[in-house]
């Protein structure tokens, strides 16, 4: 007899038509889904703010340094040109910079080291920075007791003596509180080394010296500053012939242009010798001219129609200043001529009486523009908003994902409100479709089907929520940075890495929505259908 | 079990499809027990339209909901043309469901966000029968049921009368061999509910479906061929319908 009823598995339901069966549901019940929604917006929206202004604070950062340490290379490499350093502060510089960098080739350029050598010292160099750092962290007590009244590299000189050396290491062992840096056995190595890294240094410190000395000769009287104004010139190819690694093509543009800034600075500054000038800005601000300052003169400089202004003031000063000098001149030679004594005594109470008001200040205005002078102050805010940024941004990228510790506290907790709430969200979704769960599976629903079905209406909540917050989340994030750092910034703002940062919170949004839906729609599959239906 | 069957009927119109041994179910609240069913042993036949009565918590439901094979029995057996559901996998009970048993209840259940017509596809969609293809039956079905131009309306757009024709048509998806009906007119006025009736009674005759239909309807006792009472969790009385109408007079008093 053929049976009728030939029980077989149960076919898995197509995906699309999951999807829709789920949208529908949705769509069914729209404001419950857009409360869910707004909910993982919200907490999305808080990851998301943080992480992008996390970011944009990291990358503003490192876009400060780059800028601040740009800015400040004329007065890095004034440095290096005009003191050839001590040993400590060669060592460190050294050890520091990376193999094959500027540094690394000029210290082998100047003392004609070979590639073994180099290596060799940079490793030793490496070492006794270390070792160095371990004993300058030290408080005055421990120092004193460990390695007397040695300092810098004198330290290591000290330590090559047998007896001094038992004193560290038996020193070491009663002070419980500091661990060394490095091992016995390697600092007795590096010790044994040490005598012939030491003539290295000495002779990468003559080098330098002698390299200075150079660099002294050919300023012939100018400052460092004037000097380099010509670094992409003659200057530089001094600069170059006394063995520093100077980049031609990076760098001497820059700095030239800064020296040259420099320099106009300087002159520009020098009107604030001029009463006249100060007049000009007193006027302007509505103060006395005694309150004008250099900073006050910037501030006004800024717009470029008062700069005109104040350039055609500085050169008002500076003819009127020349006309004097030009007419003391002739005063002076028509001086000695006896028979004009009462006409001199005429002239010196004249002389008197123009003193004050036309003597002028002799300034220094060639080639100056009010372009110019608004461009410097321009750049004098630039450098004040550069450390500022780089004051806002002390500690970036520090702690968890850089957010630091209390931030990614908050948005763990944040995001375990987000996951209860979720999860709360869908376990009302759940019993109240208690009876279309019990109707589905009596239908010849799988349990796999009921679980999908809610995990993925969850998903699907989770990716619109995510979105909205992650956007949202950004756009805040964007504008509050903005509006800390000003659109000084706004090419290091790091673009892909906030649009991952979309991405990431977009998957983090659904994972916690999935993750929240697991547990109530696992529950609401295994029923049986009738008990489904009586819990309603 | 034997004492219960009709010798006639077990001859005659066709054979066991499904047959239940000391069923028994009891539900656990606290530390209350209550039975619901105290032992049912009860086969019924291919192409029969039985009628399941008794008053309220009788264990009616729940007999059905055993015999449907969406509740476990606490001791006892279901089987199913032979096939013990207790045996069953999860996947196995999904496809039985699905195929092979047509649900109809009180409150009609229908899907709440489906038209009528995605109602009666989606057991089709379970079983996995083509989109185009279920679109045509599931048509076909409303068109069975009266509802052909009515296939986009949703449940809260349909009265009562109509939303249980859909589910009706909805059990017949699959072509299932049984239907079961849990007071399919409880919810519905006279003329609705005589609606309803006609059409089962049409599926019974035409098509061969063996009904098996809790209800309190009176009028159920005049299209079903046996009628089966339950009361406190036992089988009260089985008989056919012709041994009812000879007793007419009697029915009242033993329905109370």
């Amino acid at each position: 007899m053929k049976k009728e009823i030939n029980v077989a598995d149960q076919p898995w339901l197509g995906f699309s038509r999951i999807i829709q069966i789920t949208v529908d549901g949705i769509r069914y019940r729209l404001f419950r889904a857009s409360v869910t929604v707004a909910v993982i917006a919200v907490a999305v929206a808080f990851l998301m703010n943080i992480l992008s202004e996390s970011l944009i604070k990291r990358s503003v950062a490192q876009n400060t340094r780059d800028r601040i340490h740009r800015m400040r290379l004329i007065h890095n490499w004034s440095a290096r040109l005009t003191s050839p350093g001590n040993p400590e502060s060669l060592l460190d510089e050294f050890a520091r910079s990376e193999v094959g960098s500027d540094m690394y080739r000029e210290v082998a350029g100047m003392n004609g080291f070979d590639e073994a050598a180099m290596k060799e010292f940079h490793d030793h160099a490496g070492m006794a920075v270390s070792y160095l750092d371990f004993f300058n962290a030290l408080d005055y007590a421990k120092r004193r007791n460990l390695i007397h009244t040695a300092t810098g590299i004198g330290i290591f000189t000290r330590l090559m003596d047998k007896a001094a050396m038992k004193q560290f290491t038996e020193g070491m062992k009663n002070i419980r509180s500091v661990r060394f840096v490095s091992t016995y056995p390697e600092l007795d190595a590096f010790l044994a080394n040490w005598e012939g890294e030491q003539l290295k240094l000495k002779a990468v410190l003559d080098a330098r010296v002698q390299a200075v000395a150079e660099i002294d000769a050919a300023l012939a009287g100018r400052t460092i500053a004037e000097a380099l104004a010509d670094a992409e010139g003659a200057f530089g190819d001094t600069i170059r012939g006394a063995g520093f690694v100077f980049d031609a093509e990076n760098i001497a543009g820059i700095i030239a242009e800064q020296a040259q800034s420099e320099l106009d600075v300087t002159r520009i500054q020098e009107s604030m010798d001029s009463y006249a000038c100060k007049q000009a800005i007193a006027r302007r601000e509505n103060t006395l001219p005694a309150d004008v300052n250099v900073v006050l003169m910037w501030q006004n400089v800024d717009s470029l129609r008062f700069a005109k202004e104040y350039l055609a003031c500085m050169v008002e000063e500076n003819e009127k200043a020349i006309a004097y000098q030009q007419k003391m001149k002739e005063l002076d030679a028509a001086k000695p001529t006896e028979e004009a004594t009462a006409a001199t005594d005429k002239a010196e109470g004249k002389k008197d009486a123009t003193e004050e008001k036309d003597k002028g200040t002799r300034l220094d205005v060639e080639g100056l523009t009010a372009e110019r002078l608004a461009t410097l102050a321009g750049a004098r805010d630039e450098e004040a908003s550069l450390i500022r940024a780089e004051r806002l941004t002390v500690g970036a990228g520090e702690g968890f994902m850089g957010l630091g510790e209390r931030l990614a506290w908050l948005l763990f907790v944040s995001l375990l409100v987000c996951g209860i709430g979720i999860a709360n969200a869908m376990l009302m979704t759940v019993t109240e479709r208690f009876t279309e769960i019990a109707t589905l599976k009596c239908l010849g629903a799988l349990d796999g089907f009921i679980m999908i079905m809610f995990v993925m209406e969850s998903c699907f909540l989770g990716f619109v929520g995510g979105v909205i917050g992650a956007i949202l989340g950004a756009l805040i994030g964007l504008s509050r940075m903005l509006a800390a750092f000003g659109l000084n910034f706004a090419g290091a703002i790091p673009a892909t890495d906030i649009i991952l940062a979309i991405v990431a919170s977009v998957v983090m949004g659904m994972l916690l929505a999935a993750f929240a839906a697991v547990l109530p729609s696992f529950k609401a599959a295994r029923l049986a259908p009738m008990e489904a239906m009586r819990i309603e | 079990m034997a004492e219960h069957t009709d010798p006639q009927t077990d001859t005659g119109e066709g054979r066991v499809i499904i047959r239940t041994v000391g069923l028994k179910k009891s539900y656990v609240m606290k530390d209350v027990v209550t039975e619901a069913l105290r032992g049912v042993d009860v086969e019924i036949l291919t192409g029969e339209f039985i009628s399941v009565m008794g008053p309220s918590g009788s264990g009616k439901s729940t007999f059905f909901n055993m015999i449907g094979a969406l509740d476990s029995p606490t001791t006892g057996r279901v089987f199913i043309d032979e096939v013990d559901v207790a045996q069953l996998t999860a996947e196995e009970l999904a496809y039985l469901r699905c195929h092979k048993i047509g649900y109809i209840f009180q409150s009609y259940n229908l899907i709440k966000y489906m038209t009528a017509l995605e109602n009666v596809t989606t057991p089709m969609a379970f079983g996995g029968v083509q989109p185009d293809a279920a679109r045509e039956r599931g048509m076909g079905l409303l068109d069975l049921v009266g509802l052909k131009d009515r296939w986009h309306h949703r449940p809260v757009e349909m009265s009562g009368g109509q939303q249980q024709r859909v589910a009706i048509a909805r059990s017949l998806a699959n072509n299932p061999s049984v239907l079961l009906c849990d007071e399919p007119t409880a919810n519905l006025d006279l003329h609705t509910g005589q609606e309803i009736l006609d059409i089962l009674q049409r599926l019974n005759k035409e098509k061969g479906v063996t009904i098996i239909c809790a209800t309190h309807d009176h009028r159920m006792m005049d299209i079903c061929d046996r009628l089966m009472w339950i009361r406190d969790g036992m089988i009260d009385r089985i008989a056919r319908r012709d041994e009812v109408h000879v007793e007419v007079g009697g029915i009242g008093g033993m329905e109370e």
